[in-house]
């Protein structure tokens, strides 16, 4: 689903914020990025749904290489795959229902499929009920299943994740793992940045670890920090 | 036709107008000051087209013929001038009748009984279609045989020529600034819109909307803004030309207005085609600028 070869993303001032970056990511996989604050995991998501584009290497993502993507093709790419951000950009003055209809408004969908996919996204991320509410009356969990939603909407094979749970309570923060791990089952392929130890060492997936813009860690049902689970740390 | 989706792309319209309404007003006013005074400008040039028009047509071209020319050379002549396809009409006026007519002007003032002989060479009136010509009609009329001298309002004719062309040229200078000025502000409110829907811009755009889909409801704000401010301004021309313009023309009877350049309904409808292109372009390129960043 997901491959980078020798991946640098370079700031006109010099920094690297990624340094030869070499990753594959399988269909239906769940992978977590960890790491401090700027170690490079947000702008690796950003070179993914090709909000910025690297310096050297090379992206495909289902196929698409997005690293030499014509500006004009990348409503094609933005189609393919959903994201999720820790402040959800919901659009304060649309219901539920209207933010999550207007991701396939605005890509030209039909009325009858925009009647048809909305409820039962809705229904998925356990909102039906709030339909007709605006973010200012939703908590922060519902506001974040209802950015999730929006991401699924158009069915998309890949779906980017950037600190999701970061405004959340811990039940809150729960929900949306489970969320996140039931649409995983049905064969989306999901990355998550998150800062959260608790999540990552619960949840044991995939778990890339980057430092100053390197991977330093690749680990199958791994741990936030190599080899420790939360537990340990705090006994140890 | 799937009317959910117009719907929809009307709701966008309709909130991007009502979003800046301040904006909004400010942006058509703009355009209709300066559609009104783009077409008042079109007006008095026209006015003054036609002045200068109906001077140049009054200029004709006098031929006065050597005074021992035969019968056949005139006749000669008169066949040449009536060949030329600039000439519009050509008058003989023999040396009597020329004196008929100088006795009649000039009665009163000048006693023209002391003449033993008719001192006035005949002389071939010539017009022609377009005033531009009248020099170099004049030149070749000059060189035919039997043509002694050539006389017509030299200078006159020089002076509106020219003045003709410099108003075309101040002309359209004054209109490209006016349109510029619009443009320039129609291209500002669509800016202020733009940055206001900033977030819903940056959520299509990460949806994977098109940057066609995108634009268009700005392209139909700067289309509506541009449309009604000059259908506002039209408003006040046809006021103005019903109420203001028949009291200008009684009182300046000798003022002719050029109806090729303001024939009302077409020069209407270009004002309000100008205006609403005004909209688009300018819509055009501040969405491109900003989606291009």
């Amino acid at each position: 689903m997901i491959s980078l070869r020798n991946v640098t993303l370079a700031y006109p001032n010099g920094v690297r914020a990624l340094d030869n970056i070499s990753l594959e990511i399988g269909k239906g996989d769940f992978v977590f990025l960890v790491g401090h604050s700027g170690t490079g995991k947000t702008s690796l998501l950003r070179l993914l749904y090709r909000e910025m584009a690297p310096s050297y290497g090379e992206i495909i993502v289902d196929g698409i290489r997005v690293d030499r993507l014509k500006r004009r093709r990348v409503p094609a790419l933005r189609r393919h795959l959903g994201v999720v951000f820790q402040d959800f950009k919901l659009l304060t003055d649309k219901t539920v229902w209207e933010n999550v209809a207007f991701a396939m408004q605005v890509t030209g969908a039909h009325t009858k499929d925009i009647m048809r996919q909305v409820p039962r996204t809705l229904d998925m991320v356990g909102l039906a009920h709030k339909s007709r509410m605006y973010p200012g009356e939703l908590s922060a969990g519902e506001q974040q299943r209802a950015a999730i939603a929006r991401a699924l909407i158009n069915n998309p094979k890949l779906l980017l994740c950037d600190e999701p749970t970061g405004n959340l309570d811990p039940a809150n923060t729960t929900e949306i793992m489970e969320l996140l791990q039931r649409i995983n089952l049905k064969g989306t392929t999901i990355v998550v940045a998150t800062h959260n130890q608790a999540v990552v060492d619960r949840m044991r997936r995939r778990v890339v670890r980057l430092e100053d813009g390197r991977i330093v860690t690749d680990e199958e049902r791994g741990y936030y920090y190599l080899g420790l689970g939360q537990s340990q740390i705090l006994s140890g | 036709m799937d009317w959910g989706r117009v719907r929809f792309f009307l709701g966008e319209v309709f909130r991007n107008f009502t979003r800046n309404a301040g904006m909004q007003a400010t942006a058509i006013g703009t355009v209709a000051v300066t559609i009104v005074l783009l077409g008042g400008f079109l007006y008095v040039r026209a006015v003054l087209g036609g002045v200068g028009h109906d001077l140049l047509q009054q200029i004709r071209i006098s031929a006065y013929l050597q005074q021992n020319a035969s019968n056949a050379t005139i006749a000669q002549l008169h066949a040449a001038l009536l060949k030329d396809p600039r000439i519009s009409s050509v008058q003989f006026v023999p040396k009597s009748v020329g004196l008929k007519e100088l006795r009649k002007e000039t009665k009163g003032v000048i006693d023209l009984s002391i003449l033993t002989k008719n001192p006035l060479p005949d002389v071939f009136r010539v017009s022609v279609h377009s005033a531009s010509d009248v020099p170099a009609v004049a030149a070749a009329v000059r060189r035919m045989p039997g043509v002694a001298n050539v006389v017509y309002g030299k200078t006159i004719v020089r002076r509106l020529l020219h003045l003709g062309a410099v108003m075309r040229r101040v002309g359209i200078a004054v209109i490209v600034l006016f349109l510029l000025v619009a443009g320039i502000i129609i291209s500002s409110t669509i800016r202020l819109t733009v940055f206001a829907r900033r977030r819903e811009i940056a959520i299509m755009q990460l949806v994977g909307a098109t940057s066609a889909f995108i634009r268009l409801p700005f392209i139909c704000e700067g289309f509506l803004d541009g449309l009604l401010g000059s259908l506002l301004a039209v408003g006040i021309l046809a006021v103005a030309h019903a109420a203001l313009w028949s009291r200008v023309f009684r009182a300046l009877p000798w003022l002719h207005i050029d109806p090729r350049l303001v024939n009302t309904p077409l020069f209407f409808a270009q004002l309000l085609l100008v205006g609403a292109a005004i909209g688009v372009i300018a819509s055009w390129i501040s969405v491109g600028r900003y989606l291009r960043t």
